[in-house]
């Protein structure tokens, strides 16, 4: 008999379940979370209701056994949108709290499937998070707002507002997750925030750009072009650098 | 800031675009066009977070954010304060002798672009280097004004990577560095007969003054930082260079030696290699009919990594006899088959030095296994998973005394088998190639086999 723990897909969600099967007493190997619905016979199943304190002492456990950057790269790994993410994270968590490696050293057991699993979810989205840092484009926006749109294939959100609330503090601008539909929004000199709704959408798509934008563009446009060696002409090297799917979002790409 | 931009936007708003008959848009045409020969791309070796008011921030890793059709990334806003130039160095497409369509930024021009470019995030930072105006301080003057208004005008608090001028005064330097993120001083040349063949206006002894200048200021900056903590910084992100390949007859093996010296003696950051482009007809110049040498370039880098990351020599790679690059092997590898007597190495209980020095394992790698050993045996699937690259480590490596295969321990056959990939994409394709001759020549034929040439085949049917 095992249990299949089944919960929502999200990081409380995620961590509301491992606090259930440590509550539950259940060991490691008979049990499993799954974040889709499934049937099998010698199963038992178990449906988790997230519930943020029972998440946040999970998370507060990691941090603390684990390390900071540790733990990051947990959340990291359940950014992805692997559907076996739950499964791997808690294994993963439940081989450090029995190991008990220093913290900073959770990932240092990349013998072990599921540790090396996390560490390999939560390496691609860390690299995409850097893509986009760089690859996103703002655009001005007539009431001086930049806006930017992207569509990332893990939710890395959050890393981006960090960074480019950090970097622009003193401007208002919004990003927009085109895939998951949220929006992450910074106002001047304020604390950012995430939010969705219809109705915001509507109003950024609105807006028309400001004046000087396509100026800017036009500009950026002529320096990319100008700045390449001819002799030196490398398609693929650059398509191997700067992949296809960013560039419907990028400004020195746009078909204009 | 928002505000202030918009007003700074409105106020300029006709001046940027067309000043005199030329406008922004030709200018940055022009001096970006110009400036492209400039091989530093970086914008890593700094971490400083924003400061809550001001725009910009660096990251250590550095970021970059466009790629160019020649697949360099294209980081920071790269262009020439003027391509006016009193030099005539052979290779350079600016010298005093072209005739080029010529055009001189405004310091006001250059902070507009750089905080426009850099608000829309298509850039990291600048990158300002100048063609000569009037004399090396006149120049170097002008770039720290341009400097001072980014950093004190606009409060740019971005990645600034600047070029110091050979020949400007000491003070100049000094001043500049205070405000710049990185600043480098172009060697040129490797060797100071090319430079003064090619740069008849450029000595050694002014290219090096300043860049000892800027290590002793970065030194001086550290043991300053060390007691009071908001000390100004003084070039955050070191100093790097660069040096052309292939316009003058150096060897692999002194452009290796003189980078090595500049890592050692003047701690430089980084040393680029900048293939030879061809832009002017010049006795003085090589021909080059197979366009710049960029292999060679690449087997530079990878052995000026191998320098610098994985407790390389130069003397070990090469030496007098052998003074040039293996076409067919990278450095390592080359390396690693003239060393057999050091091989196989045993996964399980290498040293690290040793473990780097082993082909297909990189620094990450050679990490990740120190760590993961102390917990568990590894085998080469773990290996594998852990990235190392096993097509080419196989032939050194050993898990708990097995070789991954039957394989044998010897120059040839390593280099045979290490070689027939790449033989075949670069060798193969245009007819040449280095294979032995045989009366099967199957590499030919790249077509899929189906099961229906399997049945011709064996019943006899072509």
């Amino acid at each position: 008999m095992s249990f299949v723990y089944q919960c929502e897909d999200t990081l409380e969600g995620i961590f509301t379940a491992i606090y259930r099967i440590y509550e539950d007493k259940h060991h490691a190997f008979e049990t499993r979370i799954s974040l889709v619905e499934e049937n099998l016979l010698f199963a038992e199943y178990i449906r988790v209701e997230t519930d943020k304190e029972r998440a946040i002492k999970v998370m507060r456990t990691c941090q603390q056994k684990f390390g900071e950057k540790d733990y990051f790269g947990l959340c990291m790994a359940l950014s992805t949108g692997d559907l076996e993410k739950a499964q791997a994270v808690y294994k993963t968590i439940a081989y450090g709290l029995e190991t008990k490696p220093a913290p900073g050293h959770l990932f240092d057991h990349l013998t072990d499937d599921y540790v090396l699993k996390t560490f390999k979810l939560s390496s691609t989205a860390c690299r995409e998070a850097h893509h986009w840092v760089g690859f996103l484009r703002f655009r001005e926006l007539e009431n001086g707002i930049l806006y930017a749109v992207i569509a990332p294939k893990n939710h890395i959100m959050n890393n981006l507002m960090e960074h480019f609330s950090d970097r622009f503090p003193s401007e208002n601008f919004a990003i927009f997750d085109e895939k998951r539909k949220i929006f992450g929004i910074h106002p001047y000199r304020g604390q950012w925030f995430l939010a969705t709704g219809e109705k915001l959408e509507e109003r950024f798509r609105e807006v028309p750009y400001s004046d000087a934008e396509e100026k800017y563009a036009e500009l950026f446009r002529h320096f990319c072009k100008s700045i390449t060696i001819k002799e030196r002409a490398n398609p693929r090297l650059q398509m191997n650098m700067l992949p296809l799917y960013f560039r419907d979002y990028m400004t020195e790409w746009d078909k204009a | 800031m928002v505000l202030q931009n918009k007003i700074v936007c409105e106020k300029d708003g006709a001046a940027p675009f067309r000043q005199g008959t030329m406008s922004l848009m030709e200018k940055l045409e022009i001096l970006s066009d110009a400036a492209k020969y400039d091989v530093s791309c970086s914008s890593s070796g700094v971490e400083r977070g924003g400061n809550g008011k001001d725009m910009g921030n660096c990251n250590k890793a550095g970021i970059c954010h466009s790629f160019a059709g020649d697949g360099r990334c294209i980081s920071l806003l790269k262009i020439l304060m003027s391509n006016e130039c009193t030099y005539d160095c052979k290779y350079c497409i600016n010298r005093k002798s072209n005739d080029v369509p010529r055009a001189t930024f405004t310091p006001e021009e250059i902070c507009t672009l750089t905080m426009e470019f850099y608000r829309r995030n298509y850039i990291e930072g600048l990158f300002l280097s100048s063609g000569i105006i009037d004399n090396p301080n006149r120049t170097m003057e002008l770039i720290y004004r341009t400097l001072y208004l980014l950093r004190h005008k606009y409060h740019f608090n971005g990645y600034v990577h600047i070029k110091a001028i050979p020949g400007a005064d000491g003070e100049l330097i000094r001043m500049t560095g205070f405000l710049a993120d990185r600043m480098s001083v172009n060697l040129e040349l490797p060797t100071a007969e090319g430079l003064q063949n090619l740069a008849p206006n450029k000595h050694r002894k002014t290219i090096l003054t300043p860049m000892r200048q800027i290590q002793n200021g970065i030194t001086q900056n550290k043991n300053e930082l060390a007691i009071y903590r908001n000390a100004p910084s003084f070039v955050a992100g070191g100093q790097s260079t660069q040096m052309i390949i292939g316009a003058t007859p150096e060897n692999d093996y002194q452009i290796l030696n003189v980078a090595e010296s500049l890592y050692r003696k003047f701690d430089l950051k980084r040393v680029y290699y900048s293939a030879f482009v061809k832009v002017n007809e010049d006795k003085m110049l090589p021909s080059l009919p197979g366009g710049p040498p960029l292999l060679r370039e690449h087997r530079l880098y990878q052995a000026d990594w191998l320098l610098r990351f994985y407790g390389f020599k130069a003397a070990e790679l090469l030496d007098e006899n052998r003074p040039f690059f293996n076409v067919m092997l990278d450095p390592k590898e080359d390396w690693a088959v003239r060393h057999l007597e050091c091989f196989p190495v045993e996964v399980n209980r290498a040293s690290y030095e040793m473990l780097l020095r082993v082909p297909g394992v990189g620094v990450k790698s050679a990490q990740r296994i120190m760590k993961a050993r102390r917990t568990a045996k590894l085998t080469f699937p773990d290996l594998k998973k852990m990235g190392v690259v096993l097509k080419r480590a196989l032939y050194f490596l050993t898990c708990n005394g097995r070789m991954m295969y039957n394989t044998k321990l010897e120059e040839d056959y390593i280099v045979r088998n290490l070689t027939t990939d790449k033989e075949r994409i670069k060798f193969g394709s245009d007819g040449m190639s280095y294979k032995q001759m045989s009366l099967f020549d199957d590499h030919m034929f790249t077509g899929v086999v189906g099961i229906e040439d399997r049945y011709r085949s064996a019943v006899g049917m072509f």
